[in-house]
């Protein structure tokens, strides 16, 4: 798929969305009805909506821990996602998930996530080497962050991948922070360097430029389901917030805090829209209103939701 | 019946299944063409190809990972760990992804994989290449333990495993792959979780499972020259666990040793004696003995192993010191 206006203006919608169910979620955790153990998007949702905008709605996801606007973009319901969150029964789990989600959606090829952040690289692998095994031509993407690039698993995954060029396509999201300790002193080297020793293709690209994201993964994802083997994006981008949600972020300064608040890729998508040509104030607002009744009417639908008692606790731990 | 040893039963097992279900594949450490350091697959890479024996890097998180990846996504692995010991190599995969993941995604993908685990001591292979650590997994729920005694066993175990839709951790052990016995040809299956009374007695009890079988064997041999008739009841593994069985014989001796081959703390044995002692202790007309290896990191100095893992001369003594 090209990067056509109706692309771009897709994009912009879903961030939107994104942040927009993220600002209803925090509100339910003010209001008690959610846990607060939740780590926040703002500021990525450039990367994971425009990387898996490029993906068929068959492709496997293996997304991360850092907002949901990636399993927005794959198609996830918004009041499956708060059922999730609230912990009942309207969630893709069934009332398991509470805060730090395992949102799954099978036929949407959302997987699911790994509590030990890196771990999803494993499955991702194997799932590649089954879609490859199978001739489906289904790509995989998995994301994870800088601070989950230095774990082990990674090695693993990614000298699977680049010797048998399984269809996977890693996106490292770079945010310059593993929780508090910043990547420059965590890292040697670059992340997209790696992929030359994996046997890989690297990719570097501004993370907040929501375009240019999704022109580097549709390029990579068609590689990997040509058969031409896995790729490595680092998108470079930024957290707005503190790690988790109720992270008093005293480890960066208020300057590198107020460096980070200009490059909001939601602020920045919708300039460039607007700059080019390509949508109108009225399309564009019209377009967010929609979105904030859209995340409201979910809202409502999932408190519904009805909580799952005691009986859930042995439930499909074994077929 | 024709007989056939534990080593060609798995390899029968594997070789039936993959020829029945074009979903089952193979991958591991020097599996394909070699097969096996052990040889335990010997002929599957020439009989099926690359697309379904697959060797794979030493990468023990991405064997067990992988296989996880590729059961939720429509395809039934068998995956080799070279050693058992190597599951502490991929913990994380295979306590938690392999064992957890179907449940903790609300239970809408499974994940029909085995993992094969080489276990136990066979003269020589040190602290890292001689463990039995099937019972690390009890506490982490979701995937079942099995572990066989014997070559029928070993066929018709694997082969419902790798037709369960449940991950199924299957540690067979090294010493038993010469070992051998009558194996039904065909579609011999033997159901997962169900124990099995290698001899029957009415004097004493002895639980054991994997290569621990045959020492109890062996000892109830010589107790029955001593006018004593011992049970020898086979568990096949860890999980599910047929408490029923094991109850059910102890209520008929009143006298129960468990026998395990892992270091006596903390292993299967005292699972199975603090279940008997809390659902059974009205039936037991002696205390509860267990028997496991020394607990110490097994030498690799051959003879002092011998003096670490449990004999048969060790479980004679205490079926002699239950009775007495």
């Amino acid at each position: 798929m090209a990067l056509t206006t109706d692309t771009k203006k897709d994009i912009y919608r879903t961030m939107f969305l994104a942040q927009a169910w993220e600002q209803a979620l925090l509100r339910l955790m003010d209001e008690n009805l959610a846990p607060a153990s939740y780590h926040p998007g703002r500021g990525s949702e450039g990367t994971e909506v425009a990387a898996t905008a490029a993906l068929r709605p068959d492709d496997y996801l293996l997304y991360d821990h850092r907002g949901m606007a990636h399993i927005i973009a794959k198609g996830v319901s918004l009041v499956e996602l708060f059922g999730d969150f609230l912990g009942n029964d309207l969630g893709t789990t069934g009332g398991l998930g509470a805060g730090i989600v395992h949102v799954c959606k099978p036929e949407l090829g959302v997987l699911g996530q790994s509590g030990t952040l890196g771990g999803s690289q494993l499955i991702a692998a194997g799932a590649a080497l089954s879609s490859k095994l199978r001739h489906t031509e289904q790509v995989t993407m998995c994301f994870f962050g800088d601070g989950a690039a230095n774990r082990g698993t990674f090695h693993e995954a990614a000298n699977a991948a680049g010797a048998w060029k399984l269809p996977l396509v890693f996106v490292v999201q770079n945010n310059g922070w593993a929780v508090s300790v910043p990547t420059s002193y965590s890292t040697g080297g670059t992340f997209h360097d790696r992929a030359i020793g994996y046997g890989m293709t690297g990719y570097e690209v501004d993370g907040q430029d929501p375009f240019a994201v999704y022109e580097v993964a549709e390029e990579a994802v068609e590689r990997a389901r040509s058969g031409g083997g896995p790729s490595l994006i680092e998108a470079h981008t930024v957290r707005l917030t503190g790690h988790y949600a109720s992270d008093p972020d005293g480890y960066r300064s208020a300057e590198v805090r107020a460096a980070y608040a200009e490059k909001d890729p939601i602020v920045k998508a919708r300039l460039m829209l607007l700059e080019q040509g390509l949508a109108t104030e009225d399309e564009l607002r019209g377009m967010e209103q929609t979105a904030l009744d859209e995340v409201q009417t979910a809202r409502d639908k999932a408190l519904t939701g009805t909580k799952p008692g005691a009986e859930r606790l042995h439930q499909r731990v074994y077929v | 019946m024709r007989e056939i040893t534990y080593m060609q039963a798995i390899n029968e097992a594997m070789a039936e299944e993959m020829e029945r279900d074009e979903r089952v594949i193979l991958m591991g450490e020097d599996v394909g063409a070699m097969g096996g350091i052990f040889g335990v697959t010997t002929g599957l890479f020439d009989r099926f190809g690359p697309d379904r024996v697959l060797d794979t890097p030493i990468s023990e998180m991405f064997i067990v990972g992988g296989a996880v990846g590729a059961a939720m996504t429509g395809l039934r692995p068998i995956a080799e760990l070279q050693f058992a010991d190597f599951i502490w190599n991929a913990a994380d995969e295979t306590y938690a992804k392999m064992s957890k993941w179907r449940y903790m995604h609300g239970g809408q993908v499974t994940v029909p994989m085995v993992l094969r685990l080489p276990e136990g001591a066979t003269g020589g292979g040190g602290a890292e290449h001689s463990g039995c650590p099937e019972a690390s997994m009890l506490p982490h729920p979701g995937a079942h333990i099995v572990v066989p005694s014997t070559p029928a066993d070993a066929k018709g175990l694997l082969k419902s495993a790798i037709r369960s839709d449940d991950p199924v951790a299957f540690f067979e052990h090294k010493m038993l792959y010469a070992t051998k016995g009558p194996v039904p040809e065909g579609d011999h299956l033997v159901p997962i979780g169900k124990a099995d009374i290698k001899r029957p007695g009415t004097d004493v009890t002895v639980v054991a499972w994997g290569r621990m079988v045959s020492l109890a064997l062996q000892a109830a041999d010589r107790a029955a020259a001593d006018g004593h008739e011992v049970e020898v009841l086979d568990t096949r593994g860890l999980r599910p666990l047929d408490v029923p069985a094991i109850l059910a014989s102890v209520e008929k001796t009143g006298r129960l040793l468990i026998v395990q081959e892992a270091p006596k703390s903390g292993g299967g044995a005292s699972e199975i004696a603090a279940i008997v002692a809390e659902e059974g202790l009205d039936l037991l007309e002696a205390p509860i003995r267990r028997i496991g290896a020394a607990d110490v990191p097994i030498p690799q100095n051959a003879e002092l192993e011998r003096f670490a893992i449990p004999t048969v001369d060790d479980v004679q003594v205490a079926i002699k010191e239950l009775l007495a």
